[in-house]
């Protein structure tokens, strides 16, 4: 099925091939490969921030993939020659279309 | 041609919704199932087809594993991965595929969105490199360990069965685990002992227990009791970790710190249902009301598996299955007798599951201090509300969950809640003096997942097919 040891693909990271293993999300890809420390930067404070679940609950795993800010990496599989980018300061929630949680002040 | 219309649609291809499937295929039922991962299998049989995952399980539930999804895949349900679920409406399911929203209906629906890591706040918790136990799990059954050495070593902390499972494999991977900080409640865990005797029951989970506990001491990993105020710390990721026990205070140089407090219900779909719900006194937390069979408070929809109540991977098969069945049952596509006789063996071995693992509540129970965080910790790390803030929104006169997220923003960021919720509820609790369960929990609107607006737009259905990219 999706990942056989041995087989892998590679992603760009922040400019870099790295070989990873075929089948993972792009999160798994990117911490225990291309080592980054953090993945974005918090849009209030600047704080580097990077993946607390690996399984889709706490978005804090927002990277840029193939030119998409924001996405959710930990829910997204590696492709052969995907872009990844770690992300600097993002802007407001709201700008990649995501819609307000209702009640919203 | 996509078929929009089923007798029944599962959500989650974890051990309950694969078994709820499987049960409901064999009574005659059409069914969809969506997922919001690759491929079936939920947390515990998460890629279980491919050998790279195969790995760290060991043979009881490989076997278990590919049997289900074999049979999954054989028995004809109109399986849909890469699908998010994000809103349900009376008998049509809404949900996102591939960066499309979709709706289809059916006559039964049966949740089974598993469990989630109980998210425990502390100061430091957003640095780069603290991690839930779960996440790392992820992590090694992908291959892909991150970074460590004995100058940046693992330290475990928390309490739990799957902080054990954890610690093994790390051991088994070879990963440097400088110590496990242990914050269980001593007294919780001599509750459980009138307990025990049930557990002898279940002797297979009860040695597996037991073998992985051996393996921990016998590796010489330091375990340090009574642990309190934890801290995590470092220049943009964690360097080191801090703690108090009985003796004083300590630190730990670290590269990582995984935090373990438990498996919780994922409950934002039966919330944003307003299906009526349950709070547990010992394991603190909400879960939907449920019969064993998984009928909950509104007639077409039952919950099956962790998210029903946390019993583990074995007992969530149990329940899809009786699930599966009794949706036939309910659509009288198979009789109350029929339903009756499919169920027996399958009711008999989860009562005794069920029985036999009574004292897991009461071992792992958390101990209610690891909320007894200081002010400037963060509570929700989508809108960096703090401890602070909440405590602050209570002296302000503000006791419901609801009314404080209103004031601080406290669970407005896009993670909905999921990260703070529970904490949220336990600090407003322990500031007004009310217990838990009087401060409310927060409520979900839907959608429970953010959805981009264009993709509202293209619902089917709705016609709106205009290229906006927002
Ligand atoms: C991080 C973690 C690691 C675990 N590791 C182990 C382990 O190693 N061994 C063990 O015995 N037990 C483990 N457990 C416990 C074990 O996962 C459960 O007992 C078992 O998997 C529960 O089965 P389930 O079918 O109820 O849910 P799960 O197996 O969790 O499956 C739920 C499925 O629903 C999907 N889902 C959730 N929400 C949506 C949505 N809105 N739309 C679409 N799909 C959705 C999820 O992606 C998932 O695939 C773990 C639990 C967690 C949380
Ligand atoms: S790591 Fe938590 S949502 Fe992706």
């Amino acid at each position: 099925m999706s990942n056989t040891p041995g087989k892998t693909v590679h992603i760009i990271v922040n400019g870099t091939s790295v070989e990873v293993p075929e089948g993972v999300s792009v999160a798994a890809a990117v911490l225990g490969h291309s080592h980054e420390r953090h993945f974005y930067e918090h849009s209030l404070d600047g704080s580097k921030r990077a993946p607390w679940c690996l399984m889709g609950v706490c978005f804090e795993c927002m990277l840029e993939i193939d030119g998409r800010p924001n996405v959710q990496s930990c829910m997204v599989q590696v492709a052969e020659g995907m872009v990844v980018n770690t992300q600097k300061r993002p802007a407001v929630p709201g700008e990649n279309g995501l819609s307000d949680q209702g009640d919203r002040a | 041609m996509n078929i929009t219309n089923f007798d029944c649609i599962v959500i989650g291809a974890g051990p309950a919704g694969l078994a709820a499937a499987c049960a409901a295929r064999d009574c005659g039922l059409e069914v969809a199932l969506l997922d919001e991962q690759a491929a079936p299998g939920g947390q515990l049989f998460r890629n279980v087809e491919s050998p790279l995952a195969q790995r760290l399980l060991d043979e009881k539930d490989r076997r278990t594993g590919l049997d289900l999804v074999a049979r999954f895949r054989a028995g004809g349900t109109d399986y849909r991965p890469h699908s998010t679920v994000w809103a349900i409406d009376g008998t049509a399911v809404s949900y996102s595929r591939n960066g499309v929203s979709e709706r289809i209906t059916a006559s039964h629906i049966i949740l089974a969105p598993g469990g989630m890591e109980r998210p425990v706040p502390f100061p430091g918790w957003t640095l780069p490199g603290v991690m839930g136990a779960g996440g790392m799990d992820i992590l090694l059954r992908s291959d892909c360990l991150p970074r460590l050495s004995r100058q940046e070593p693992v330290v475990l902390c928390g309490n739990g069965p799957l902080l054990l499972l954890l610690a093994c494999h790390l051991l088994d991977a070879g990963a440097p685990v400088a110590a496990w900080l242990d914050t269980g409640d001593t007294l919780r865990r001599l509750a459980a002992l009138p307990h025990m005797p049930a557990a002898l029951g279940d002797r297979a989970y009860l040695a597996k227990g037991l073998r992985m506990a051996r393996r921990v001491l016998s590796s010489g990993m330091p375990i340090i009791r009574n642990v309190r105020s934890l801290r995590a710390e470092g220049d943009g990721h964690v360097e080191q970790v801090r703690y108090t026990t009985s003796k004083g205070e300590y630190r730990l140089p670290a590269g990582m710190l995984l935090r373990h407090e438990g498996i919780i219900p994922r409950t934002h779909i039966p919330n944003a249902l307003g299906l009526a719900m349950t709070w547990d006194e010992v394991q603190r937390c909400w879960h939907p009301t449920t019969d064993i069979r998984g009928r909950t408070s509104c007639e077409h929809i039952s919950i099956a598996g962790d998210s029903a109540y946390v019993h583990g991977g074995d007992a969530s098969l149990l329940k899809g299955t009786l699930a599966g069945i009794d949706a036939a049952r309910r659509l009288h596509v198979i009789s109350e007798a029929e339903a009756d006789h499919r169920s027996a063996g399958t009711l008999r071995e989860l009562r005794r599951l069920e029985w036999a693992r009574g004292f897991l509540r009461h071992i792992f129970a958390p101990h209610p201090d690891i909320f007894a965080v200081p002010d400037e910790t963060i509570i929700c790390r989508c809108e960096n509300v703090s401890a602070g803030d909440i405590r602050a929104a209570v002296r302000e006169g503000f006791t419901n969950v609801n009314e404080i997220k209103r004031f601080t923003r406290c669970g407005m960021g896009p993670c909905q809640g999921r990260m703070c919720g529970p904490a949220l509820a336990e600090l407003a609790a322990q500031a007004s003096g009310l217990p838990p369960r009087q401060v409310d929990m927060l409520h979900v609107r839907m959608p429970f997942r953010p959805v981009p607006l264009n993709e509202y737009c293209t619902l089917n259905g709705l016609g709106y097919e205009e290229n906006h990219t927002a």
